[in-house]
């Protein structure tokens, strides 16, 4: 942005002085006001020209906003790269992956044990927010990318209706969006604090790139990443499309422009975090759909990816299972 | 073909706010929508300017450029219209436009604001021109007949010129040169890429 | 997600419609809708989905069918005095388009942001529908033959029980000409002189002021004249807010001639933006500054010398009260630096042409009429009367003030400043065919027949004082001086928030026996009182619908025809008033030179009456078919002369645009009217002329007739007097006169016929006579800087009432407490309040106008267009008073006055526009009354969109000695956050 730019903003300033020398001398008391040389400070320096209305629309007295051309570029060009590298980037990798690793496999072959990893209600949670989660991003990248792509295919009529609706959605499925995450936060924060063991889990790669398979507990460093970008990620974006969803209730237009860039920015980064974990938890490996599936997840896959959960469940289980009142042998 | 622009003398623009009732008149625009307005810089101090602003029809419209439904369109007389039928009320092109011309018959309903509604120029929109359902939509459509946009024409003291960009240029310049002063032509460098420097 | 098939059907139709039918920029829009893909054909019927039809408005008026023709007509603005004309579209008798009137001289197709919008004064959801009564404080509707009658009936009983000057008949600036002589006529025949309206509280000062200097009491110029000026100063003033449409010619001339444009005002108003210099006074020190002015300008020599020997009178007493006027001295009081002064002094008197522009910053004022003299002083001294670009042009407020203050809607006159001396009375009997005995019996005496009014700024005192025969010992001088105080009061378009001291006016209001207010809007009268009964409201049309003339700032008759049928029940000025009198038993008598037809009053026939009685001021040519081909070849006049062009029908060519008065002689003389009053330069029957011969011939041994100068072509060429059969007969040109006019002169004047004078020969002779030898009717005086018949005939300086330096009392104190128009007139005894109160009232309290609304509002707070624009009611506050008192823009704020504990409730608007010390309130709003929102109070659906408190609720006692005028821009007041 232009912003940074002080000596540019100096030398242009400059000439604008010279050229207001040449102009006609203004009579006096009249103070010089010109507004090309006020468009174009405005402009370097960010600012709007400001000034008084009598309607009751705080909007309406910003004559001049020259921000409007910085959030033009910011939705026309970053986010549409951003979001098109972030989004195209990660399947051309995940597809590369694919290629090379294929389907990673349970080690040693399904057991046939199975065991619960995740209850109904974390699942239902997870699905409702997956959910809210495809169509949030789809609708909202309808809105960058929608006239270019979609709108040939339909025709600006089918496409409007589809956007429209698209809207409508995204603006009610915020809410089951934020609750759902909201939940995720206060069942699955205790099991997400980082741990010592995570960095070297990820020195290893987690076990997708190197030999030997690093110890993991109910979440590994991998799933914690997840889980963070969506409840931090997800918080943001929430945050900044409340402020969307009524707009100039809490801030200005720049604020809804900031809103909007911070909406949109994290929205792609995090579209394209989610198809990796997409990825991994579906095609990517074998087993681990069925840890949201139906909740069981098979003996041998989780030892491999989370031993030490495993053995905590185990412990748990060797405790839980005791009758009321049962004594240990010998204990008596 | 004409390219149409406004231009606001600002050196003559008394804040009577003809223009906003001529519009309202003219369109019947309805209580909260101001498809004009004048905005008074400097409020009572010497070098105090009023300045009336709408839609300015700019060359590479940023509404048009952001649009997610592109619902908006140029004519052959480089005036910047749109479809409301197309438009879905996102709110994108107030964020785009630097004049703060997008207006929405709703604030706030979770953003679902109504069709935008802004300054046509008088040229109604792409329904049958001077049809009835074009009036409702958007208003009279003056170019059609020929006639230039109301605000302009209704002007107390002739400080809001529309018509072809050379010809108000032309008569902006006459007028600097012939009264030695004039602070410029607010927001053509923004819309128009284009200084107007006498 | 497909719904409906047909949905789709339809949407398709649409769509095709329109490919039909683009216009100029379909090719673009094709191209777009060309990229609708495959998916395209039966996507579409989405298109309808949830995408409810964006509405520009539910039920909209100015749908217009194109196919079939449109009546356009032709009417003027109803709201200033600058009188735009507007072009409505007519279709079904539906008001359906405004256009721009682009031939018009005066507005040449502009409005302002009322005039723009006046289309939906006749679509007023919100005008009062039918007449209404109040019964135990509720509002019932009635018929208007019950309202009548019963309004008649308790008319005559006020009447038979305390006398026709129990009765008060208050007027309207916007009434037509012809509705404003037909009130006064009503007030005449029902036997008082107690009827007035809006000029009192405007112009009645400049009136006053003005004609007691050269002669009549007008714009001497006018808005288009203003071009010529090279230099001009507003003083008093915002015709930017108040006149925008005159701002064309204002600037338009400053650009063209690089014209100095000094504002003078307390306040940096839209018009000071505009200025090439801004002087900031402190408000009510109008006289020294002009004082200070003039003795940089004696100092100086750069007075006119040769204009003053020829043309004016005493200035030598001028210079005297002048010479006290230092620049030290005026900087004390005034506060204005004496070198800025000096600048703008040697701009108006050497930088000529130059004008003063005044409103009513001048004339608002217990020295109103002081300052407006003191103003034209200024002009005379530095000769700027009497020529192009030069002149007091005095910007009057409504759209037809001058005209209602031309035809005597005054306390002090009959119409055309007549008077009300017997012989005025006896002129205006001959004009209507009464006899004049008949016209004394309707009065309670000859001498209250001869005695001024009471002016509309002090009726509720009227109402609250006994009468003469009411009063008690212990009344001592408050007391009315007529029989009894007043009982009743008829309005007809006049807004009841216009006038000061408002708590004292309500009282007033609940005390009346029977409140009549006729008006298109309900109006504060309606709701601010607790009256449960006696009280009528009868809606008036707009003068939109209906046909009459009405006059502009500058003397111009427009003629106004009617642009539809008078909405809902209201009806028009003429036929509620014929009616009136039908029931009140004067018809036949007040009817009979008037024209009715099928019940129906005919306004041309009103005005051709006047034209048989207008002599005094030259009203007597415009004829109703000379207005209308006026109104007809607007195109043909010239917009600076004003003048009809060659190219112009010969009707009307050489014409001056609305046959500006005086308009000498019948109207087969075709006078082309008076454009630039008192103009030497023209031939009188080119609309030249001289100051006129208005005070007699010689005052302490001097002469008051002009020395060498003369109007172009006279055959005196020196001063005269005005003309009478003597002075025809002295100059033998009593033969010129036909037998007609003779015959005419005899059978009115008899044995007097050597008294007739110019203006109350009815034959229109004398006039015609001297016309034909070049000479003005009314004579070639000079115009008098000393005027001896008012209370200070040198101005002089005197503190506002309440005033922010009460250090300056002792040496420039008001005037003593006195008696005028029947009441009495305080001066010092409540001036000396000022030393205690500024200490709890440290702001100076000024009011004014905003450009949205007029007046007092209540019609253009009900116009949704313009009420959007300023929804609340403000106070304008300095930073830094704002700072101390800890007041955000846009906060709640009490502004409280010092009498009757008054209070207001307002928003604050901080704003450098005023200085530390003032703050500025406008005077548009009404509806709230000291915090208390009286939304309710009004009958159901006839409230204004925006209410709000009305300045008048804190704004004080103090009156002009000469008019009564009163005091809104110099008071007292304190702010505090609420």
């Amino acid at each position: 942005m232009i912003r940074h730019l002080p000596a540019a903003l100096l030398a242009l300033t400059l000439s604008a002085g010279a050229v207001q020398a040449q102009a006609p001398t203004p009579s006096p008391g009249r103070g010089t006001v010109s507004a090309e040389e006020m468009e174009m400070q405005r402009m370097l320096q960010g600012g709007r020209i400001e000034g008084r209305v009598s309607i009751p629309d705080a909007r309406a007295a910003s004559l001049i906003q020259p921000q409007g051309r910085e959030w033009r570029e910011f939705h026309n060009r970053t986010l549409a790269w951003v979001g098109g590298v972030a989004v195209l980037g990660i399947l051309g990798l995940l597809l590369a992956f694919f290629g090379v690793k294929g389907r990673i496999p349970i080690p040693g072959g399904a057991s046939g044990r199975t065991m619960t990893r995740f209850s109904l209600l974390e699942r239902a949670n997870h699905w409702m927010v997956a959910t809210c989660f495809i169509i949030l991003g789809l609708t909202g990248l309808n809105l960058t990318f929608g006239r270019h792509l979609l709108l040939p295919l339909l025709g600006p009529e089918a496409f409007t209706a589809a956007s429209l609706w698209g809207k409508v959605a995204h603006n009610y499925l915020a809410f089951p969006f934020t609750l759902g995450i909201t939940v995720m936060l206060l069942l699955w924060a205790k099991d997400n604090l980082p741990e010592r063991r995570d960095i070297d889990w990820l020195k290893l790669g987690g076990g997708f790139f190197g030999k030997g398979h690093p110890v993991a507990g109910r979440f590994n460093a991998g799933q914690k990443m997840v889980f963070w970008i969506t409840v931090l990620g997800g918080g943001l974006v929430a945050a900044s499309g409340y402020v969307l969803i009524f707009p100039f209730t809490v801030t200005d237009i720049a604020g809804m422009q900031l809103a909007h860039m911070v909406h949109g920015i994290i929205a792609v980064l995090m579209i394209a975090a989610m198809l990796a974990h997409i990825y991994i938890g579906s095609v990517g490996m074998e087993g681990a759909f069925d840890a949201m599936g139906s909740g069981q997840v098979d003996y041998n896959w989780a030892k491999e990816h989370h031993g030490l959960w495993v053995e905590e469940e185990v412990e748990k289980a060797r405790q839980t299972v005791l009758p009321p009142g049962a004594r240990a042998a010998g204990g008596d | 073909m004409a390219r149409m622009k406004f231009l606001c003398d600002s050196d003559r623009c008394i804040e009577c706010n003809a223009c906003v009732t001529a519009c309202k008149n003219e369109h019947e625009v309805p209580w909260g929508i101001n498809r004009r307005r004048v905005v008074t810089i400097n409020d009572g101090k010497p070098g105090e300017r009023s300045i009336s602003m709408a839609c300015m029809h700019c060359t590479d419209a940023p509404c048009a450029a952001v649009c997610p439904v592109s619902c908006f369109y140029t004519t052959a007389d480089a005036i910047v219209l749109h479809d409301k039928d197309l438009c879905i009320g996102c709110g994108y092109c107030f964020y785009a436009c630097p004049f703060g011309a997008p207006q929405y018959p709703k604030v706030g309903n979770f953003g679902g604001r109504g069709k935008m509604d802004k300054c046509t120029y008088c040229a109604g929109g792409p329904q049958q021109d001077n049809s009835a359902v074009e009036y409702v939509q958007y208003g009279a459509n003056r170019i059609a007949e020929g006639k230039l946009p109301l605000c302009a024409e209704m002007c107390s003291t002739k400080a809001l010129l529309a018509g072809d960009g050379d010809i108000i240029a032309g008569i902006y310049k006459e007028r600097v040169q012939r009264r030695g002063y004039g602070s410029g032509a607010w927001g053509w460098r923004t819309a128009y890429k284009q200084d107007l420097t006498v | 997600m497909l719904i409906k098939r047909s949905d789709g059907q339809a949407a398709r139709q649409r769509l095709a419609s329109t490919y039909q039918g683009l216009s100029s920029g379909g090719l673009d829009r094709r191209s777009f809708l060309r990229q609708a893909g495959i998916g395209g054909a039966g996507l579409a019927a989405l298109g309808t989905l949830g995408a409810s039809r964006a509405e520009a408005s539910g039920a909209a008026t100015g749908v217009l069918d194109h196919a079939r023709p449109v009546a356009r007509v032709k009417n003027v603005c109803t709201h200033c005095s600058v009188g735009c004309s507007v072009i409505a579209e007519v279709q079904d008798g539906v008001w359906v388009g405004q256009e721009p009137a682009w031939e018009s001289p005066i507005n040449r197709g502009t409005h302002c942001a009322k005039g723009a919008s006046v289309r939906e004064l006749v679509h007023g959801d919100r005008r009062l529908k039918y007449p209404m009564k109040l019964v135990g404080g509720q509002w019932r509707r009635i018929t208007w033959d019950t309202a009548l009658d019963e309004i008649a009936a308790k008319l005559t009983e006020i009447r038979g029980r305390t006398g026709p000057d129990s009765v008060f008949w208050l007027g309207s600036a916007k009434f037509t000409n012809e509705a404003a002589y037909l009130y006064r006529k009503l007030a005449a025949f029902w036997g008082t002189n107690t009827v007035d309206h809006q000029a009192r509280i405007c112009h009645s000062t400049t009136v006053a002021g003005v004609a007691n200097t050269w002669g009549y009491g007008a714009q001497t110029n006018s808005y288009n004249d203003i071009r010529n000026a090279r230099t001009m100063i507003i003083m008093g003033g915002n015709p930017a807010e108040a006149h925008p449409v005159s701002l064309q010619h204002v600037l338009s001339g400053k650009e063209i001639n690089r014209a100095n444009l000094i504002v003078i005002d307390p306040r940096f108003t839209r018009t000071a933006a505009h200025a090439t210099e801004y002087v900031r006074l402190r408000p009510g020190t109008d006289i020294p500054l002009i004082w200070g002015m003039l003795w940089h300008i004696f100092q100086n020599g750069w007075e006119d010398k040769e204009f003053i020997r020829q043309r004016v009178y005493g200035m030598e007493e001028i210079r005297a009260e002048v010479a006290k006027w230092t620049p030290e001295e005026v900087e004390r009081v005034t506060g204005v630096p004496g070198e800025q002064l000096k600048r703008v002094a040697q701009m108006f008197a050497t930088q000529k042409p130059a004008t003063l522009i005044w409103c009513m910053g001048a004339t608002q004022k217990t020295v109103g009429t002081a300052n407006v003299r003191a103003y034209s002083i200024l002009l005379l001294a530095t000769g700027n009367v009497g020529s192009t670009g030069t002149g007091a042009n005095i910007f009057r407020g409504h759209c037809n003030v001058q005209g209602a203050t031309d035809l005597g809607l005054d306390v002090t006159t009959t119409p055309g400043y007549y008077g009300l001396d017997e012989n005025a009375w006896r002129h205006w009997a001959r004009v209507w065919g009464v006899e004049y005995d008949w016209l004394l019996s309707r009065f309670g005496s000859k001498q209250l027949m001869e005695t001024p009014g009471i002016p509309t700024t002090r009726w509720f005192d009227a109402v609250l004082m006994p009468g003469e025969r009411e009063k008690t010992d212990r009344d001592g001088q408050a007391y009315v001086a007529q029989p009894h105080s007043l009982k009743a009061m008829m309005v007809f378009g006049h807004g009841g928030n216009t006038v000061t001291r408002m708590p004292e006016m309500v009282k007033g209001l609940e005390k009346l026996e029977l409140l009549v207010v006729a008006d298109p809007h309900p109006t504060t009268f309606s709701q601010i009182s607790n009256r449960r009964d006696g009280t009528y409201l009868l809606p008036i049309c707009t003068s939109f619908e209906m046909d009459g003339s009405r006059t502009v700032s500058n003397r111009s008759l427009q003629w106004g025809a009617k642009v539809v049928e008078p909405i809902f029940e209201s009806r028009n000025d003429y036929d509620v008033l014929h009616a009136l009198t039908k029931r009140l038993g004067f018809a036949d008598r007040m009817f009979a030179g008037i024209e009715v037809k099928d019940g129906k009053v005919v306004a041309e026939s009103i005005l051709r009456e006047m034209n048989r009685g207008l002599w005094s001021i030259g009203y007597t040519g415009q004829s109703p078919e000379r207005l209308k081909l006026h109104m007809q070849h607007q195109d043909k006049f010239d917009l600076v002369t004003l003048r009809a062009r060659d190219d112009a029908p010969a009707e009307i060519r050489g014409d001056y645009y609305g046959l500006p008065w005086p308009c000498w002689g019948t109207p087969e003389q075709r006078h082309p009217g008076t454009h630039i009053l008192y103009n030497t330069n023209l031939h009188v029957k080119d609309g030249g002329g001289t100051f006129r011969a208005r005070f007699g011939v010689e005052r302490n041994g001097q002469t008051l007739l002009a020395e060498g100068s003369y109007s172009k072509g006279s055959e005196i060429q020196d001063g005269y007097p005005e003309f009478t059969v003597a002075v025809l007969k002295r100059l033998g040109w009593f033969e010129e006169l036909t037998a007609a006019e003779k015959a005419s002169l005899e059978k009115h004047f008899g044995a007097n016929i050597d008294r007739a004078s110019w203006a109350t020969d009815l034959s229109g002779g004398i006039i015609r006579v001297a016309m034909e030898h070049g000479c003005v009717p009314y004579g070639n005086a000079k115009a008098r800087a000393v005027a001896w018949n008012l209370p200070d005939p040198v101005p002089v300086h005197r503190e506002p009432i309440y005033t922010a330096r009460p250090d300056l009392i002792a040496k420039y104190p008001t005037l003593p407490d006195r008696r005028g128009f029947r009441m009495p007139h305080l001066g010092q005894s409540v001036q000396v309040r000022s030393n205690t109160v500024a200490k709890d009232f440290p702001i100076i309290l000024t009011s004014g106008r905003l450009v949205e609304y007029e007046g007092g509002g209540e019609e253009t707070r009900s116009n949704k267009w313009l009420a959007e624009l300023q929804q609340d009611m403000f106070v304008e506050i300095n930073p830094a008073d704002a700072a101390e008192r800890k007041i955000r823009d846009g906060a709640w704020v009490w502004v409280t006055g010092p009498e009757s504990g008054a209070k207001t409730r307002v928003k604050a608007l901080v704003t450098e526009r005023v200085a530390k010390g003032v703050a500025f309130m406008p005077f548009h709003f009404g509806g709230w009354f000291q915090g208390e929102d009286r939304r309710k109070h009004y009958p159901a659906g006839t409230d204004p969109i925006v209410l709000g408190e009305s300045v008048n609720t804190v704004t004080t006692y103090g009156y002009d000695p000469v008019t009564f005028m009163q005091e809104t821009k110099v008071t007292l007041c304190q702010i505090r956050s609420a």
